[in-house]
């Protein structure tokens, strides 16, 4: 980080360090599937600090991240298949491009209407391109979606290898942390305090000269971007592309990850994933049908009596 | 104060010689119509450089909708705005904002959520690095220096690290005030500035604005009439969306027209 961000509280940079040192030895430490599980974790808890650049930070609900996720996942898949060997690398842009350019054409429209009608066009965009995905089979394999086999981590000219389950939540790791990192930063610039400007007052902020919709439409193709990578990493983790990740239920699951964690916060999100996760993982257990009632009324007790989220509370000092 | 506006070429008022000040803000046959309703009808008003301009007028007298057609919140129905002598007839908000006018609200009308410094720096921002994605709001320290001028010019220095839905209504007052300077503006709308403040409060107000009236073209809407006639050399009076009046304090106090439409409401 630079000179800046030590600056910062103490505080905040030890709890940053031990997190980050918790979670690089726990695929060392964890069996077989809960290793898997943690990096999970991680692949969705960047999906929900994705959505929190606009939920939280902007006051826009995207009911639509799903599609940036899939269109990550297809990107990935496009490129491992048509393209020559398989590259990592290649993969990671390929991704990116696909949701970076959904994600343009999402915010050049969804962008001009606001709260409500702003939640619902983005559902319905992601829902077009779910009915797309899913019909057009010669392209994405329909339902079946694509499969693909995982490409090597390579660093061209010095290593490479085939990922290891502990290699690949390394690798998962970095890119979550980088775009932690990357995500906080946005927020704290000048551009992010133009966000939050338009959280609290978005009439208030046109009148001191802003224009609005330019910075809604880069906030939304910024965290359509970070959703994309999201999907990367889940498309390499799991060596498929499917129609069901662009379904709207996992943009559903992005927003109450954000609600659950604490909005605005971006590792609010994150332990709003895990504890998401963790639970649904828990009770799929004990109630293999009916599992998702108690997670339900979990989450329902949990807005009524904790509406700032699980680290809610850390607030001010995490935007510090 | 001197450091609110770096440029301080827009007041030729002051600089000129004995010719007549050059017109700042003219509407010209301004009308706003809402449906059946004329809440502005061929409105001519210029205001020079450099003066205090206030607008009175009973309720419903399209006060509010003059400043909102100015602003850009409206679009008028017809009609032409021109400011320094470039139509800005029209164009939006923050169009207008960036042309160097700005407004104060009526209804408080602040970011609740954020301290006091936060308001006024994100209005000065607005002026410059508004677009920077990788650097640290606060290492741009020339910003924070200009929110801390312009604080100290609206009294809340002390008060700069609170949230602003925490301050006293007559702070958020001035905060509304600080908000709108911080925008570097030539031409200031004040819309009510005294509205719910008490004795003492509208006192302070009233030697803030001829601080700043200094270096500014003011445009005030006020119901309190010992604040009209205290700030402003040149009264306008609308009635029913139509100028029926303007002059001196003195001429508009002894207007019948004037007399008969603020005895009737």
């Amino acid at each position: 980080m630079t000179r800046r961000g030590l600056a910062g509280p103490a505080g905040y940079w030890v709890g940053f360090v031990v997190v980050l040192g918790l979670l690089t030895v726990a695929p060392l430490v964890l069996p077989e599937f809960w290793r898997r599980f943690v990096t999970e974790i991680l692949i969705w808890g960047l999906l929900a600090m994705s959505s929190d650049l606009l939920i939280g930070y902007t006051g826009m609900v995207s009911f639509g991240h799903s599609v940036f996720f899939g269109l990550g996942m297809y990107g990935t898949a496009a490129a491992l298949l048509a393209l020559g060997p398989p590259n990592l690398w290649l993969a990671l842009a390929s991704g990116l491009v696909s949701a970076a350019v959904v994600a343009a054409f999402v915010a050049y429209f969804a962008t001009r209407l606001r709260d409500i009608y702003f939640a619902i066009t983005t559902l319905v965009f992601s829902q077009i391109f779910y009915v797309i995905i899913f019909t057009w089979t010669d392209v994405t394999g329909g339902e079946n979606g694509l499969t693909f086999s995982q490409p090597p981590f390579s660093l061209p000219g010095l290593w490479s290898g085939r990922f290891t389950p502990v290699t690949l939540h390394w690798f998962v790791l970095a890119v979550v942390t980088l775009s932690y990192l990357g995500l906080r930063r946005i927020t704290q610039s000048p551009f992010g305090m133009v966000l939050q400007s338009i959280r609290e007052n978005e009439a208030r902020t046109r009148a001191i000269g802003y224009h609005v919709e330019r910075y809604k439409i880069v906030a939304v193709m910024l965290s359509g971007l970070f959703a994309g990578l999201a999907g990367v990493l889940y498309a390499i983790q799991n060596k498929f592309a499917a129609p069901d990740f662009v379904l709207f239920l996992v943009s559903g699951e992005a927003v109450i990850f954000n609600v659950m964690g604490g909005m605005g916060t971006l590792v609010g999100p994150v332990a709003g994933a895990a504890f998401f996760l963790v639970l649904r993982e828990a009770f799929s257990r004990f109630f293999p049908e009916y599992y998702l009632i108690p997670v339900g009324v979990i989450f329902t007790l949990m807005v009524v009596f904790l509406p700032q989220g699980l680290l809610g509370f850390l607030r001010r000092r995490l935007n510090a | 104060m001197t450091r609110l506006r770096s440029a301080e070429a827009a007041s030729p008022a002051r600089t000129g010689g004995g010719a007549a000040p050059p017109v700042m803000l003219r509407t010209e046959r301004l009308s706003m119509r809402f449906g059946g309703l004329n809440a502005l009808n061929n409105v001519d008003v210029a205001i020079q450089s450099g003066e205090i301009r206030a607008i009175i007028g009973p309720n419903g007298a399209g006060k509010s909708t003059l400043f909102n057609c100015i602003t850009g919140v409206l679009r008028p129905t017809s009609g032409r705005i021109l400011f320094a002598g470039e139509d800005i007839t029209g164009l939006p908000p923050h169009r207008i904002s960036r042309k160097a006018i700005a407004r104060s609200y009526q209804i408080t009308n602040i970011l609740p959520g954020a301290t006091v410094r936060e308001n006024v720096r994100i209005a000065t921002q607005s002026r410059h690095h508004a677009w920077s994605l990788l650097r640290h709001h606060r290492s741009y320290t020339d910003i924070i220096d200009r929110a801390r001028d312009v604080l100290a010019a609206v009294g809340l220095a002390e008060k700069e690290d609170d949230l602003a839905a925490n301050l006293s209504h007559g702070e958020q007052r001035n905060l509304e005030i600080g908000i709108a300077l911080a925008t570097e503006p030539r031409l200031l709308c004040l819309d009510e500035p005294t509205a719910g403040m008490s004795v003492t409060e509208t006192h302070a107000i009233v030697a803030l604005i001829r601080r700043i009236a200094a270096d500014l073209t003011i445009l005030i809407v006020e119901h309190d009439m010992e604040v009209v006639m205290g700030l402003a050399r040149t009264i306008t009076v609308l009635h029913y969306g139509e100028v029926i009046a303007e002059g001196t304090p003195a001429q508009i106090q002894a207007d019948p027209r004037v007399q008969e439409v603020y005895l009737k409401t």
